[in-house]
């Protein structure tokens, strides 16, 4: 039990707390070390996991689409290929093609 | 008729339902039988997509028998398929061949609340701005009740319910879960942020914390009444994460 809790403390946590949440997003905590890779998926070759009755994977139209994404191994996105993306590597947001 | 239609749709043993025809004369029984494989086999793949990794823990063949096992003791009740699959975790703890997982049920249940976090509702955090305004007062802090986002789920675990999820979401599963401790305890809490689902890890004492916020407890109620754990850094993460809808003064509805 936390008998110690007084509006004080709490004040003070609420402090603590409100910068934690301005902190950028990069020391978030996330679990997965992953990253959503705009561009490098094959046609039909997306990833969208949401369960059942969700029918967005695979739904690509196109080789190398721009809104279309995989997860890849974090730190890997944007090095790898797309012949479609401005850059000419994957992107970690959505981007207009450009004609190959 | 369409009783005896549907109870012999789950039951692969019962004879096929007296009166069907077929269109080209062929027999009834073979048809039927096409049918009703496909029914159980959607369910199948749909119970497949929500839990993949508790397929992946115990196997496709293990993972499709339970399955189908489940499907037909409960088919569905809503035509909403992304909702079939409540229930699949208490069925998975009563599954006796499954009894030699102990953790099997809880890794179910974590992928479920996913599933529930994915189509639960979208709510606009509280600006931090604004947040700071509530907190002025300090003296009415621990009467401060949060309205928390509509997706957020905690669990309590004997196992290393997140650990094991997590080792599934790697490059190298096995180096993962070779790493994973089965000795350990773990609490999840789930939260849509945007339109990615997290998972975080999180301590015991927080997750009953979370709890007792969601079932609309003050906040110096919640603090007090749970176990320890490390309020700055747990208020922090719900901020973060976007999952403060609101923070106001408890009103007693009486």
């Amino acid at each position: 039990m936390n008998k110690s809790i007084t509006a004080a403390s709490l004040a003070i946590a609420f402090g603590t707390a409100m910068t934690l949440a301005a902190a950028p997003a990069a020391a978030q905590d996330k679990m997965a070390d992953k990253e959503k890779c705009y561009g490098v998926a094959m046609k039909g070759k997306n990833d969208c996991k949401a369960g059942a009755g969700t029918s967005c994977a695979g739904t690509s139209k196109i080789d190398y689409q721009g809104n279309a994404w995989s997860m890849v191994p974090k730190g890997t996105c944007e090095k790898t290929a797309s012949p479609t993306s401005p850059t000419g590597h994957g992107q970690l947001k959505e981007f207009k093609e450009k004609k190959a | 008729m369409s009783a005896a239609f549907a109870y012999t749709l789950l039951r692969p043993e019962a004879p096929c339902p007296a009166g069907l025809k077929t269109w080209n004369g062929s027999d009834p029984a073979q048809r039927f039988a096409v049918y009703r494989n496909n029914v159980i086999v959607s369910l199948v793949d749909a119970l497949a997509d929500s839990f993949p990794v508790v397929q992946a823990l115990v196997g496709e063949d293990f993972f499709r028998a339970m399955a189908a096992e489940f499907a037909r003791g409960t088919p569905p009740r809503s035509p909403v398929l992304a909702w079939y699959g409540t229930g699949f975790a208490d069925f998975v703890a009563d599954f006796p061949p499954a009894a030699g997982l102990p953790y099997l049920a809880d890794v179910a249940r974590l992928e479920w609340l996913r599933v529930e976090a994915w189509h639960a509702a979208d709510a606009d955090p509280l600006p931090l701005a604004e947040m700071a305004a509530r907190l002025a007062d300090a003296a009415a802090l621990p009467a401060l009740r949060l309205t928390l986002h509509p997706s957020l789920r905690v669990l309590r675990s004997a196992h290393p319910v997140v650990s094991l999820w997590a080792a599934h979401q790697a490059e190298d599963v096995s180096a993962a879960l070779g790493a994973v401790d089965f000795a350990d305890a773990e609490a999840a809490l789930v939260v849509r942020d945007g339109l990615d689902v997290d998972i975080l890890r999180i301590e015991a004492g927080a997750a009953e914390f979370v709890d007792k916020l969601l079932r609309g407890a003050a906040l110096g109620e919640a603090a007090q009444a749970s176990g320890p754990f490390d309020l700055p850094a747990t208020l922090g993460m719900l901020l973060r994460s976007g999952a403060i809808i609101e923070a106001a003064p408890a009103r007693r509805i009486s």
